[in-house]
């Protein structure tokens, strides 16, 4: 990733709220990624400040600056947000566009993400987990994300999209490639690589539509009876490909890596095996702790907002992490409680963009963690875990993550 | 006592469903709350009052009396 420096903060950004922050950058010695926000609060840097860092951009560090950032969508619009700002950009469907247009997409895929939809998926997931842990759980250890969390929603992606599990290496490259590499020339050929695979695939669904989603985003029809125009739907196609992947895998590592310290923790989800429901709101708790991305606005027009002055084009950064943590809202922010009673996090963003695949997201977090406790109930982080392994950025996370058992 | 939901405000988060699915399903369509029963009884009312605080589009409200 090439960092940039805007050439001066723009004037209409007062000195006492420029604060330097880079999002990409972890420092030497840290362990776990989201401790640079949080960082932020304890220096205790203005509530809403400006970074010249990656282009420049404003950070909100509030509960419901951010929670306002997502609802506001006439002045906080998710068309071309990209930071660093990379123009053109594909308008991804239905998240790159703001409502009311954005509903044509979101209504087209709503059906197959609901919470009935999703438990219908429940026994293919199952299966997917049990195949998967089983096949090492008598080696001792694994690389956690290579072994399971980067396979594991990768190998969903493609039961999604009516998908032979054969392909299965060639889209954790692809994926691989998009999330991890910083070589500008590497990341144009890997998403020309990316759309390739999507405009064959969608061509096939349609002469040979199945039950899957490719189809049914390809066969649906607008309200004039006209398939949608071809490059919203590989845009949609592309967007299902990047929002549940590298998302799922660093949640997943996260819950993993804290496990992995913490038998207490690891006790009571064991005790919870049979009772979906509190482990479900034990799952809840570690979906506020660990919320992994950081989610991009761009300002839709020159104003003013907690008296702060906003120019069209400035762009946002709303993270989560920081909202989830915020005092004034949570008890406690700070720790881990799998009874957590009031728990309004917002790692699904809120809003109309809220994560269409949250439910399949929880889903697959939930039964991986109780397969993995039924075949693995205790695990440990092994001694040769390279601590530098973390990684900022809009989703954030871990390149490795080795346990043993 | 009675339950309210806006459905212009729901997106679907589902934890209602998730934490009283006594009374709060969602949509096949959707994937909205419904609720399946406005008047709920008084046993159920610590969790209906849980799912009402969890909503995290606030969503959800409980009204006094029956319905008009
Ligand atoms: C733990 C895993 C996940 C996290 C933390 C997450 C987070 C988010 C967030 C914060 C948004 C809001 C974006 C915005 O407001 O601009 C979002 C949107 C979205 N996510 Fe997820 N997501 C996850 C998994 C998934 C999965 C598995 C899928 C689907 C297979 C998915 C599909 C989507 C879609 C389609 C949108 C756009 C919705 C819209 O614009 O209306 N996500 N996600
Ligand atoms: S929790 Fe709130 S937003 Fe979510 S489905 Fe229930 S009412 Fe709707």
């Amino acid at each position: 990733m090439t960092l940039q420096w805007a050439p001066s903060p723009p004037d209409h950004v007062p000195a006492d709220l420029i604060v330097d922050f880079d999002f990409f950058q972890t420092p030497e010695g840290l362990t776990d990624p989201v401790q640079i926000w949080h960082d932020l609060v304890r220096r205790g840097v203005p509530p809403i400040f400006y970074t010249p860092r990656n282009g420049g951009h404003w950070v909100f560090l509030k509960y419901s600056d951010i929670v306002e950032g997502y609802r506001n969508h006439e002045i906080f619009s998710t068309y071309q947000t990209p930071i660093p700002p990379i123009e053109p950009f594909p308008v991804m469907q239905p998240q790159g566009v703001d409502p009311p247009d954005h509903n044509i997409f979101r209504k087209l895929l709503a059906p197959m993400f609901t919470p009935l939809a999703v438990r219908r998926m429940t026994d293919g997931l199952q299966h997917r987990a049990e195949t998967m842990i089983a096949s090492f759980a008598d080696k001792g250890g694994c690389d956690f994300i290579a072994d399971y969390a980067s396979r594991f929603p990768t190998g969903t992606f493609l039961d999604l999209f009516g998908l032979p599990e054969e392909r299965l290496p060639e889209f954790l490259a692809l994926s691989e490639t998009f999330f991890r590499s910083t070589d500008p020339a590497v990341r144009a050929q890997n998403l020309t690589d990316i759309y390739a695979v999507l405009e064959v695939l969608f061509r096939d669904k349609e002469r040979n539509p199945g039950s899957d989603i490719a189809s049914t985003i390809v066969t649906a029809r607008d309200e004039n009876g006209n398939q949608h125009p071809w490059q919203d739907i590989l845009n949609c196609g592309f967007l299902l490909f990047v929002a549940g992947l590298d998302t799922v895998t660093n949640t997943m590592a996260y819950v993993w890596r804290y496990l992995a310290s913490a038998p207490e923790a690891r006790a009571q989800f064991r005790e919870r095996l049979d009772d979906p429901v509190a482990f479900q709101l034990a799952i809840e708790e570690l979906m506020r702790i660990n919320a992994v991305s950081n989610i991009f606005r761009r300002v839709t027009q020159d104003c003013e907002y907690k008296g702060i002055q906003f120019r069209r084009n400035d762009r946002v950064i709303l993270s989560n992490t920081l909202a989830n943590r915020d005092a004034s809202v949570f008890q406690n922010p700070q720790a881990i409680d799998l009874d957590r009673q009031v728990n309004n996090h917002v790692t699904f963003g809120v809003g109309p963009h809220r994560c269409m695949g949250s439910h399949l997201a929880k889903r697959e977090i939930m039964i991986s963690l109780q397969e993995w406790l039924r075949q693995i109930p205790d695990f440990e982080l092994a001694e040769d875990q390279d601590k530098g392994s973390i990684f900022g950025g809009s989703v954030m996370g871990f390149t490795s993550l080795k346990l043993r058992w | 006592m009675r339950i309210v939901a806006n459905l212009q405000v729901c997106q679907g988060h589902a934890r209602c469903e998730d934490l009283c699915p006594e009374v709060f399903s969602t949509d096949a369509v959707e994937g909205k709350v419904v609720i399946e029963q406005s008047e709920f009884a008084p046993e159920l009312e610590d969790k209906v009052r849980m799912a009402v605080r969890n909503c995290p589009e606030g969503a959800l409200r409980i009204a006094k009396g029956t319905k008009a």
